[in-house]
């Protein structure tokens, strides 16, 4: 298959990528260098002792000195998925509703190409914009090795997989909104408001007992919010956000084949 | 003659709101096909029901007999298109979209896209952001008809052009059927249309009011008479002779659109004592303008 429109769209959004890119790997080597002054701070643990929701709103649960405990709380359990989050949900809700409600659109959808692939494409380019991301705050953390921060390097790439299929299915929410309503504010406010219910669900259920079975309905506990860090990224974790993206894909092609476009 | 395009009671609705209402036409080969109606009266929606862009409520429409929603790869590939509101991506140039167009249409000889680039003057390299209307519009005229299409669909084509470039467009447009193309010219001006369409149609509040060969319109179309008086004179002696409709009254001034025999109308003007007059042929303009305020004026059933 072509990748044209997928490049084109890459091409459109390079700036606004590198950006947030640069500033998601500034932020991630400040986090990493500073763990050797907070390693051995043990009031930073009772922050989230006795289950503390405080804490555990802003995605931080247990141990907050451990190096799993570090990242977590202040990487990959709230600030990468929030900035994953504004990458792949605004992409997913321009590149189908946004461009089609700017006319430029039709640019491509005239031409000999089914909506089918437009929809796989736009995907395509939604996935490689993720995983950018995940790979270089990765990077950045495999940098924190040199500075006590120690876990097996397999946790931490099934993590960044993770967190960057939480941003594809996002996104692919987004644009599966979007090609349904043809409307880019419907796309964003919609998973705007079931990125939020997933998070608060994964990031309070260890610490609220009736929230606790709704967890397995939350995409953030099957990314991040388990620990994944230092437990790994189960496969069950890999086949649920797998057959998310692979559902909301189909919706999304199902439902701009029904689209009217400008 | 093949059938290129046919619609048969297309109808399309938005809600409440009618978009257009069983619509009926077909075009031919080789032909330009004028499509006319004022802004708002359907043009743009017929054309995204040609396109497959958009799907029709109730009736039909086949282009090379095939349905242009189920369709779309194969139609795409036989047609070119420029949308009345032509949008590109304000950061890439024209160069990233001629570029892409033709990739995706597999098309490795260029030579084509060189002559029209160099025959509308047109600049590839700046950001569209920085073109102005006519420069935008250049490119979505290379887009539309950069792979030598049998069909091209255009809407509003020579919005933003300067009057050369609008000649060099009309003759692009001659050249492109010399070789076998379809045209299907939309727009709201009348002159552009009669001077190239062999056919033309006319669309009015979603419906179509008339379809008829440019020359059988012309035939039917009104003379036009105006008339100078000394003084200020009441226009109602002319409303009331048949075929007579006065198009304007200012004062001393009488402009008439004249359908029947001039006698009766001279003969009232006598009575007034005109200090001139001036008649004009057959005007086309006059016809459309007569569709497009008023349906039920003059509407002909058989040349539906």
């Amino acid at each position: 298959m072509r990748a044209d429109i997928a490049v084109i769209d890459l091409r459109l959004r390079r700036r606004a990528l590198l950006s947030y890119v640069v500033g998601m790997v500034l932020y991630a080597l400040v986090i990493v260098v500073l763990y050797p002054q907070f390693k051995g701070d043990t009031s930073l643990d009772q922050l989230t002792k006795n289950g503390s929701t405080l804490a555990a709103l802003v995605g931080a649960t247990g141990s907050l000195t451990s190096p799993s405990g570090w990242l977590d709380a202040n990487i990959y359990e709230n600030f990468l998925p929030l900035i994953m989050l504004l990458i792949t949900v605004g992409y997913g809700a321009s590149c189908i509703a946004g461009q089609d409600e700017d006319g430029t659109l039709s640019l491509a959808t005239i031409l000999p190409i089914s909506r089918r692939a437009v929809v796989l494409q736009k995907a395509g380019a939604l996935t490689v914009q993720a995983l950018l991301l995940a790979i270089a705050t990765m990077g950045c953390i495999l940098i924190g090795r040199q500075f006590d921060l120690s876990f097996p390097i397999t946790h931490l790439a099934g993590l960044s997989l993770g967190v960057a299929l939480l941003g594809v299915d996002f996104g692919l929410c987004a644009v599966a909104v979007g090609s349904i309503t043809g409307s880019r504010g419907a796309a964003l406010g919609v998973t705007a408001a079931l990125a939020a219910t997933s998070y608060l669900v994964s990031s309070l259920a260890p610490v609220i007992g009736w929230i606790r079975p709704a967890r397995y309905a939350s995409l953030f506990y099957w990314s991040v919010g388990n620990q994944q860090l230092a437990n790994g990224l189960s496969l069950a974790s890999v086949g649920v956000l797998s057959v998310v993206g692979a559902f909301l894909t189909l919706t999304a092609v199902a439902g701009f084949r029904r689209l009217d476009l400008r | 003659m093949t059938v290129v395009v046919s619609a048969e009671k297309l109808t399309k609705t938005f809600g409440s709101h009618r978009g257009i209402v069983g619509v009926d036409f077909m075009v031919t080969d080789g032909e330009i096909f004028g499509f006319l109606g004022p802004n708002g009266a359907g043009k743009s929606t017929t054309i995204r029901l040609l396109t497959g862009l958009s799907h029709p409520t109730s009736g039909a429409v086949t282009v090379f007999g095939l349905d242009p929603v189920p369709a779309a790869v194969d139609v795409h590939r036989r047609i070119g298109y420029l949308p009345g509101e032509l949008a590109l991506h304000p950061r890439l140039s024209g160069r990233h979209h001629v570029d892409f167009a033709a990739k995706v249409r597999g098309m490795r000889d260029r030579t084509f896209i060189d002559e029209l680039v160099a025959r509308f003057q047109v600049d590839l390299e700046r950001p569209t952001r920085t073109l102005s209307k006519g420069n935008r519009q250049k490119i979505g005229i290379v887009l539309a008809v950069m792979h030598r299409p049998e069909l091209v669909i255009l809407d509003e084509p020579t919005s933003g052009l300067d009057p050369l470039m609008q000649d060099e467009f009309e003759r692009l447009m001659r050249e492109l059927v010399s070789t076998g193309a379809t045209i299907f010219l939309s727009s709201h001006e009348l002159d552009e249309v009669q001077r190239v369409a062999t056919r033309v149609a006319i669309i009015r509040d979603g419906h179509l009011v008339v379809t008829d060969t440019v020359e059988a319109l012309r035939r039917r179309a009104p003379r036009t008479i105006e008339f100078s008086f000394p003084r200020t004179v009441d226009p109602k002696p002319f409303a009331s002779i048949e075929g007579v409709q006065v198009v304007a009254a200012n004062g001393t001034r009488i402009t008439l659109a004249l359908r029947g025999a001039v006698a009766p109308v001279l003969r009232v003007a006598a009575e007034l004592g005109p200090l001139d007059m001036v008649a004009r042929p057959a005007d086309l303009d006059e016809l459309f303008r007569t569709y497009y305020r008023d349906q039920s004026a003059d509407e002909p059933d058989d040349a539906r």
